[in-house]
C-alpha cells in the first residue's frame, strides 16, 4: 500500500514537481542509493576509520576476568579495531566478550556445549566469504573481527527475520514476555516488519511433569534444554525430533522430567517454550521486587534472588556463584516457595485445659514461658535448634539454656557422640568447586542426589569432564552418572580399610582422590569405627596433603555447620528423656515420642508441621526469607540471608523471641541487637562473621585419637526417603507434594 | 465556672454571630524584642490555664485527668520550643497555640482528640501503667513489632 500513492505521485511529470516542491513539502520521490541496495555495497561505501585511532579501553563483558592458563599461549586478535589477547582455545564469540562487545546468541550457553545451530552469533572476519559463527568459530591469532558492519546486521535482521517467521504471537499470554531474549534481541537487532504472509506452524505441547510448563509452538529449537538435560543433568531425557521445520523438542516416549535439577531447564530457554508451571500466569518480571539471598532447603547454600511482589514469594531465580552452585538451583530450592504461604504460625499460642490452642498476646505467652522455666531443674531444660535456623538464633539459645544451667542444647541432625573439636571432621574440606579436580571418588553412605544436589552436579560435571571413577557404599541407588557399587554396608569398608578389595587400587592410582561421608552416618552407634576405618583409608591413599584434601563430610541440613561450630552438641543420650522442659526451636525432626509425657513443650517456628501438636506453648518466628540470618554451608563457606517478604502477622526473629524471653526470665544476656549477637558469635566462631568467606579446617585427621570400637554389620540406609518433603517449608508446599506424587522414582 | 464561661463570652460578643468565636485576646503579630515575646508567652500561658476549668467541663474530663497534669503538658509544650530565640517565630508558635487554645475552648474538637493529644501522649498515660515499669527498651520495642 505505501508504494501506490507516493510512487504514483513521483511518476507525475517532473515539471510539476519542482514547480511545486517548496508547498508540498510532504510529497517526495522515492530514491534509492547503492548503498542501500546490499550490505556488501554498504560496506564499500562506508569511510575507512584512520589508522593509528586510538580507541577507548575496554572492559570484558559482564566484568568478567580472562584466565589465562599459559601465559605464553595468548593469541591477540582484533575486535572492531581493538586489539585483545586471549587465551588460545577461545572462539571468536568469547574473544568479542573479553572485547567488551556482547553478540547476540540464542543456543549458545557458555557452560553447554557448543551446537552453533541458531546462527544469530554471525560476525563478520576479515578475508572469509562469508560471516563466521563466532560461537564456534576458534579465534585465531591476527584474526580480524568485525561486529558493527552492514553485514553482520544484516546477517542478524535475517535470522531474527527467520526466527520470527514461525513464532506465534503470544506475547501478551507468555510468562517470559519482559525477560524474552528473543524480544530482546529483536528489538535490539531485528528489523522493523517481516514479510511473512503465510500460515504458520504450530507444535503439539509436550507434558514434562507438574514443574515445567511447555508451549511447543514458541520452540526456536536452540537445543540448550536437549544439552543441558544430557551433560549437566547427567538425564538423557530431551531430544531433537525430525527435520527441518517439523523439528520438534520432547521426550519421544510419555516420559516425565524426573531429574531434581529439571526446573533449571527454565532460565536456559530464551523463548517461553520452557517455563514454570507454579508461576504460570501469576506476574510480570517487571512488577516482582529481586532479593539476593541464600536457600536453606539443603547444606549447599546456593545462592537465589527472591522474587516477591508485596509480602508474598512470587518465585526463586538462581544467582551466579562460580563455586557453590555455577548457575543451577534444584527443584525443591527453585519450587518450594508457595509452602512459606500455607500452615504459617502468626500468633503466640498457647494450649488450653481442654487441649485446644489460643491465640494470646507476646506479654502472656512469654510471662507463662518465663514462670515455668523456673519450677524446673536446671538439668531438666533442653533446647533443640531445628534444621532451618539461623547462627544468631542458635547462639542466643545456647547462650539461654546454658545461663538456665543446663547444657542440653543441640541441633537436631547430630547425634550423641559428635565432637565438635575438629573442624575437618564434620566439613567439606575440599570445597564444592575443589571437587572438580578430583579423579576419583568414593561415597560412603551418602547419595548426593537427593541430599545435596548442587554437589551431585558438581561431580557430574567432573565425571563428563575428565572421565572421573566413582564408586559408592550404601543401598542402591539411582546416579545420573557412571558408577560402581560396591557393596552395602561398613563391610565394604573394612574391606577397603585393610586393601582388601579392587577398589583400592584405582584409589592408589589416583592423583586426586576424594572421599565423601555422608552426615547420616554420624547418627550411628558405631559413627567412632566407621569414621576411622574411613580416616585410614585416606591416610593409605594420600587423600590428605597440604595441596589437595579430598576427605569430605556431606552434611544434610543448613543449620548443621553453623550449629557444630557454635558448640550445639548433644552431649547425653538421657537428656531428652529426663527432660522437663523443652524448648524446640523449629526442631520438626526430634522423635516426638521420646518427649516425656509429662514435659512442658515451647516450640518456635514458622510452620505448624509435626513437632507443633506435642507443644503447650508456641511461639511464631519468622522463615528464611523474612529474616537476616547467617548459615554456614557444607563447605564452611559463611553466607547471609536478606529479608526479602515481610514477617507473617504477629511473628518475630528468632534470636529476638529467645532474648526477649531471657529477659523475662531473668536472666541478663549482654547483647540487645543483632550486631550485639554478631560480636558474641565472633567471640565463639568468628568465620560466621566473616561472611562470604570460606573458612577451611586448620587440622587434619592427625589430631584424632585413635577408636578401639568395631563396626556392626547393618548396612547403611538412605537417609532422605522423599526428596521433595524434607522440611518444614516443603512439607507445606502444594508443588512439592505434586512433585513427590509424579516424580518420584517408585 | 458558670461565671467564668458567661465572661469570656461577653468579651467575644461582638462576634456571636459566626459559629465559632475568636478570640481577640489574640497575639498581635509583632513583638519588638525577646522580652516582649517572652511576656506574651506568659500571658498565653495563663489564658491557657485559666481556660482549663471551661475545657473540663466541656469535654467532661473529670475523671480522665487532674487540671495540675493538663497544666503540665500545657507548660511541656511550652518548654519544647525554650530554645527558640527570634522574637518572629515566637510570635508564629504563640499564634499558633492560640489558634488550638480557641478551638478547643471553642468546642470544635471532640473528647477523643483531647484524650488522644493531650492526656494520652507517648508517655504520659503508658508510663503510670505497672505492667511496662521495669521493662528495657528492647521488651517493649519487641511487643509493639518486629521492625525495630
Amino acid at each position: 500500500m505505501g508504494v501506490g500513492i507516493l510512487a504514483s505521485r513521483a511518476i507525475r511529470p517532473a515539471s510539476r514537481l519542482v514547480r511545486s516542491q517548496p508547498s508540498n513539502l510532504f510529497l517526495r520521490t522515492i530514491v534509492s542509493k547503492p548503498e542501500l541496495q546490499s550490505p556488501e555495497a554498504a560496506a564499500v561505501s562506508q569511510p575507512e576509520p584512520p589508522k593509528n585511532q586510538i580507541l577507548p579501553p575496554r572492559n570484558p563483558v559482564g566484568g568478567a576476568r580472562v584466565h589465562f592458563t599459559n601465559a605464553e599461549d595468548a593469541i591477540e586478535v582484533f575486535v572492531d579495531g581493538y586489539a585483545v589477547k586471549v587465551p588460545k582455545g577461545f572462539t571468536v564469540l568469547q574473544a568479542c566478550e573479553v572485547a567488551g562487545v556482547d553478540i547476540p546468541r540464542f543456543c549458545y550457553h557458555s557452560r553447554l556445549s557448543i551446537a552453533g545451530n541458531c546462527r544469530m552469533c554471525l560476525v563478520e572476519v576479515e578475508k572469509s566469504p562469508k560471516p563466521v559463527a563466532s560461537c564456534a568459530m576458534p579465534a585465531l591469532p591476527g584474526m580480524k573481527i568485525k561486529t558493527d558492519t552492514p553485514i553482520a546486521k544484516k546477517a542478524r535482521e535475517g535470522v531474527m527475520e527467520f526466527l520470527l517467521m514461525n513464532h506465534p504471537l503470544d506475547c501478551p499470554i507468555c510468562d517470559q514476555g519482559g525477560e524474552c531474549d528473543l524480544q530482546d534481541q529483536s528489538m535490539a537487532f531485528g528489523s522493523d516488519r517481516g514479510r511473512f504472509t503465510e500460515m504458520k506452524r504450530s507444535v503439539v505441547d509436550k507434558n514434562l511433569g507438574p514443574l515445567v510448563k511447555t508451549v511447543m509452538t514458541r520452540c526456536i529449537q536452540c537445543t540448550r534444554c536437549v544439552r543441558f538435560a544430557s551433560e549437566v543433568a547427567g538425564v538423557q531425557d530431551l531430544g531433537m525430533l525430525g527435520r527441518g521445520s517439523g523439528e520438534e523438542i520432547g521426550t519421544y516416549v510419555e516420559k516425565l522430567m524426573t531429574s531434581e535439577l529439571s526446573g533449571n531447564v527454565i532460565d536456559i530457554c530464551p523463548v517461553g517454550a520452557l517455563t514454570s508451571k507454579p508461576f504460570a500466569f501469576k506476574a510480570r518480571n517487571w512488577e516482582l521486587k529481586g532479593t539476593e539471598t541464600i536457600d536453606v532447603s539443603d547444606a549447599v547454600g546456593s545462592n537465589i534472588r527472591v522474587d516477591s511482589r508485596g509480602p508474598e514469594v512470587m518465585r526463586i531465580i538462581p544467582r551466579l556463584n562460580e563455586d557453590i552452585n555455577e548457575e543451577w538451583i534444584s527443584d525443591k530450592t527453585r519450587f518450594s516457595y508457595d509452602g512459606l504461604k500455607r500452615q504459617r504460625l502468626s500468633d503466640p499460642m498457647i494450649r488450653d485445659s481442654d487441649g485446644r490452642f489460643k491465640a494470646v498476646s507476646w506479654r502472656d505467652a512469654l510471662a507463662v514461658v518465663g514462670d515455668i522455666i523456673h519450677q524446673v531443674k536446671p538439668d531438666e531444660i533442653v533446647g533443640i535448634a531445628g534444621q532451618l535456623s539461623d547462627a544468631e538464633s542458635m547462639m542466643v539459645l545456647k547462650d539461654f539454656v546454658n545461663r538456665m544451667g543446663s547444657d542440653n542444647v543441640w541441633c537436631e541432625g547430630t547425634a550423641v557422640g559428635v565432637d565438635a573439636d575438629l573442624r575437618y571432621s564434620y566439613l567439606m574440606n575440599s570445597s564444592i568447586s575443589g571437587l572438580e579436580n578430583a579423579d576419583v571418588f568414593l561415597l560412603v553412605g551418602t547419595q548426593p542426589r537427593v541430599e545435596a544436589a548442587m554437589v551431585n552436579a558438581r561431580i557430574c560435571k567432573t565425571v563428563r569432564a575428565s572421565n572421573a571413577k566413582v564408586a559408592y557404599i550404601g543401598p542402591p541407588a539411582d546416579f545420573n552418572y557412571d558408577c560402581k557399587h560396591l557393596g552395602t554396608g561398613p563391610d565394604t569398608l573394612k574391606e577397603i580399610a585393610e586393601g582388601r578389595h579392587p577398589f583400592c587400587s584405582a584409589l592408589k592410582n589416583a592423583k586426586n582422590p576424594a572421599i565423601i561421608v555422608g552426615a547420616g552416618l554420624f547418627n550411628r552407634t558405631d559413627k567412632d569405627a566407621i569414621l576411622a576405618a574411613v580416616e585410614s583409608i585416606a591416610q593409605a591413599n594420600n587423600v590428605v596433603r597440604p595441596d589437595w584434601n579430598g576427605l569430605n563430610y556431606l552434611l544434610l541440613y543448613a543449620a548443621q555447620a553453623a550449629a557444630l561450630d557454635l558448640g550445639l552438641i548433644q552431649q547425653s543420650a538421657k537428656a531428652l528423656e529426663s527432660a522437663k522442659f523443652v524448648y524446640l526451636m523449629g526442631a520438626d525432626d526430634v522423635d516426638v515420642d521420646k518427649i516425656p509425657k509429662d514435659a512442658f513443650v515451647v516450640y518456635q517456628g514458622h510452620h505448624g508441621d509435626k513437632a507443633v501438636y506435642r507443644a503447650n506453648v508456641i511461639l511464631p518466628a519468622s522463615a528464611f526469607t523474612e529474616k537476616e540470618g547467617t548459615y554456614e554451608n557444607t563447605e564452611g563457606f559463611t553466607q547471609q540471608t536478606v529479608p526479602a517478604v515481610p514477617t507473617v502477622g504477629d511473628a518475630r526473629d528468632d534470636w529476638k523471641i529467645v532474648r526477649a524471653l531471657s529477659e523475662v526470665s531473668g536472666v541478663n544476656l549482654p547483647y540487645n541487637s543483632i550486631e550485639g549477637v554478631r560480636s558474641r558469635i565472633k567471640s565463639v566462631a568468628p568465620n560466621l562473621v566473616h561472611t562470604d568467606e570460606r573458612e577451611p579446617a586448620a587440622f587434619g585427621p592427625s589430631l584424632k585419637p585413635e577408636c578401639k570400637e568395631t563396626m556392626s554389620t547393618t548396612p547403611f540406609k538412605p537417609v532422605v526417603e522423599n526428596f521433595y518433603m524434607t522440611n518444614a517449608i516443603t512439607r507445606a508446599s502444594k508443588i512439592m507434594a505434586q512433585c513427590s506424587a509424579v516424580l518420584l522414582k517408585k | 465556672e458558670e461565671k467564668k464561661r458567661f465572661s469570656i463570652q461577653r468579651l467575644n460578643k461582638h462576634q456571636m454571630a459566626a459559629p465559632f468565636t475568636l478570640r481577640k485576646i489574640g497575639v498581635p503579630p509583632n513583638s519588638a524584642n525577646l522580652t516582649e515575646a517572652r511576656r506574651r508567652v506568659f500571658d498565653f500561658f495563663r489564658a491557657a490555664c485559666r481556660s482549663i476549668p471551661t475545657i473540663m467541663d466541656i469535654y467532661n474530663l473529670q475523671d480522665v485527668v487532674a487540671p495540675s497534669q493538663l497544666r503540665f503538658t500545657i507548660s511541656a509544650q511550652i518548654r519544647n520550643n525554650a530554645h527558640v530565640t527570634d522574637p518572629k517565630v515566637i510570635d508564629l508558635l504563640l499564634f499558633k497555640g492560640m489558634e488550638e487554645l480557641t478551638d478547643i475552648v471553642d468546642h470544635a474538637k471532640q473528647r477523643h482528640h483531647i484524650i488522644g493529644q493531650y492526656v494520652v501522649g507517648e508517655g504520659l498515660v503508658q508510663n503510670t501503667g505497672s505492667k511496662d515499669q521495669g521493662k528495657s527498651d528492647f521488651l517493649k520495642n519487641f511487643y509493639t513489632s518486629n521492625y525495630f
